[in-house]
């Protein structure tokens, strides 16, 4: 009876603490959807206001005045494109390595070490080289250049790369081997097994790359800060540019913030199985 | 012959010969794809900034200009501004980490032995994963605020002082910290938990009958089993400390003064706000060649001895 008593004080204790730490976690995202329905007279105010009647006119603001929504194509298509890439290259890649072993792991290695790269040590070059290269037919016709989408393409795919190898190995090593032996004894070329037999195979595991490096290249800051302007800038520095000569806009941030970080937040809940696999560049299975 | 027979006879050809050259050949050609984008674009920008290091570079003087040997080295070791950064970016990963990994453990453990509910909690924790630290970085300015701020306004509610979080001196890079642990420690908890609900359940059922203390088991069973994970935990977040730049973009510009301006920041600002890329080159050189030095030290045996371990299994 004791013992239950103090087993049961425990539990309280346990999910009381539990409580807490998810109120700190989830309390600064809660206060920006919040902040996003507030009327104006109720996001400057001191002490903050917790009732107030909902309105739209923060994310009107930003839709509207502040174009908001062509940030977001913007993403869209620099992630979107920089994705598909970084899938295909990575795939074929990451297949060799976890089959034919290629380059016994030294390769592979050389791959994660890029990924070691602090990314500013690039970017002083990139800035550079995408300056001359904008100014050519080529980059013109590419739209490789400062301010230009194919610029940050390229930056994502190449942060991206190691990443989405490293996980996509561990994906592949999953994938029996027997299946393609006896692929090959029914004669299909290696091709053909890659593409008929360990590609459905690998679908998941392909499809859980693919959303981290969405997730990924629609999150990063310091590359579109620095190579973009405004033609090819991505939400995470049009949120920026609520910055005003008046002050920081929050209302409209919160606003914007909100519809840049849902679509975020709905894959990773979709995704929560694989979270630790892909954080961890799949070496922890989870 | 007959064509019956030259069927079987190709067929044989495809299988029963898979020339360990044509293994080679095929593995080889799938890796090119991916080989050829980081070689041309993280190799070749690099040697550009290698060659920028040794060559005088005022972009607000002109161009790339003259071979200048190792003045640029010279120069920067002696620069007090990038050791300070240095320093900076040494006390926010040493703290950051430190808080991180302690809070993450602990929390990991005390979801571990959560009856219910589990699911909710993880996607919960999941949550500050998926936002980009620009933006919600940017959105913690709010809360940080000294007139509109919720924090402030919960610390005067329970008659705590009321601090300037991000323009005193004393306190900025305690702001970003705070951030950056919110944002990391589900991260490290989150996956600490994954290591916990990995372990084996024999030993800690042969330690509860022979009678051993809750203390003995986690120093003797839990954390040496433990070990790899959370190493392999430890040095990502400090890799990716070290690189800071976000949180202090946005929160602090690196302010005041420079008291937040961490070894990313600093090199951005020599090399886009002042246009000295031959200082910025030089140092990211010196950071790259640090950054690479200690991941082959640290992750690479760790990497290996997960992934070996992952295709034996």
């Amino acid at each position: 009876m004791l013992q239950r008593e103090s087993s049961f004080a425990k539990e309280a204790l346990r999910y009381g603490l539990i409580v807490l730490v998810l109120g700190f976690i989830v309390f600064p995202i809660a206060w920006m959807i919040i902040t996003s329905f507030k009327p104006a007279d109720a996001v400057m105010v001191s002490p903050p206001r917790f009732l107030f009647t909902p309105t739209l006119e923060n994310y009107t603001h930003a839709i509207y005045d502040k174009n908001f929504l062509f940030y977001i194509k913007n993403t869209l298509f620099i992630s979107v494109a920089s994705t598909v890439i970084v899938v295909v290259t990575g795939s074929l890649a990451a297949y060799s390595f976890a089959r034919y072993n290629v380059g016994d792991g030294h390769l592979l290695f050389f791959i994660l070490s890029t990924k070691m790269f602090p990314a500013i040590a690039v970017i002083l070059p990139y800035f550079l080289i995408f300056r001359d290269v904008g100014k050519t037919g080529i980059g013109r016709f590419f739209g490789i250049g400062l301010d230009q989408p194919g610029a940050l393409i390229i930056s994502y795919t190449v942060f991206n790369l190691p990443f989405a190898i490293w996980l996509l190995v561990s994906f592949f090593q999953d994938i029996p081997r027997e299946l393609e032996h006896s692929a090959r004894l029914d004669g299909l070329s290696r091709l053909k097994v890659l593409a008929k037999v360990v590609c459905p195979l690998a679908a998941p595991g392909i499809a859980v790359t693919g959303v981290f490096t969405l997730i990924f290249s629609w999150n990063e800051f310091l590359f579109a800060y620095i190579l973009t302007r405004k033609a090819a800038s991505t939400v995470t520095v049009g949120v920026e540019s609520f910055f005003t000569l008046q002050g920081i806009l929050w209302g409209p941030v919160a606003a914007a913030a909100t519809i840049s970080v849902l679509p975020m937040l709905v894959f990773v809940l979709a995704m929560q199985r694989y979270m630790v696999r892909g954080l961890t560049f799949g070496a922890v299975r989870g | 012959m007959s064509q019956s027979l030259s069927v079987p006879a190709s067929r044989e050809r495809g299988v029963a010969s898979p020339t360990a050259m044509s293994d080679r050949w095929f593995s080889i050609l799938l890796v090119v794809p991916a080989m050829l984008v980081i070689l041309v674009f993280a190799l070749l920008p690099l040697a550009y900034a290698l060659d920028v290091s040794f060559r005088f570079a005022d972009l607000t003087r002109g161009q790339i200009g003259d071979f200048v040997g190792l003045d640029n080295y010279r120069a920067v070791l002696h620069d007090r501004a990038f050791w300070s950064s240095v320093w900076v970016t040494l006390k926010f990963t040493l703290t950051a980490v430190t808080l991180e990994m302690v809070l993450g453990i602990a929390i990991a453990f005390l979801i571990h032995g959560a009856t219910a509910g589990k699911g909710i909690i993880r996607s919960l924790m999941i949550l500050p994963l998926a936002t980009s630290a620009a933006v919600t970085g940017l959105f913690w300015r709010y809360l940080y605020d000294t007139q509109f701020g919720l924090i402030n306004y919960f610390l005067g509610l329970v008659g705590l002082p009321e601090p300037n979080w991000l323009g005193d001196y004393t306190i900025a890079l305690w702001s970003v910290i705070l951030f950056d642990v919110w944002q990391w420690t589900p991260f490290v908890a989150l996956i600490a938990l994954a290591g916990l609900q990995a372990l084996p359940k024999e030993p800690f059922e042969a330690a509860e009958l022979d009678g051993a203390s809750t203390f003995r088991v986690l120093r003797t069973l839990t954390f040496p089993m433990l070990k790899p994970v959370l190493f392999l935990v430890l040095v990502l977040r400090t890799i990716d400390s070290v690189r800071l730049y976000d949180a202090v973009a946005v929160l602090t510009r690196g302010g005041p003064g420079t008291v937040t301006e961490t070894m990313t920041f600093y090199l951005y600002r020599t090399g886009l706000k002042l246009f000295r890329m031959d200082y910025a080159s030089t140092m990211a050189i010196f950071f790259l060649y640090a950054m690479l030095v200690a991941s082959l030290f640290a992750l690479r045996p760790l990497l290996t001895q997960f992934s070996s371990r992952a295709s034996e299994g």
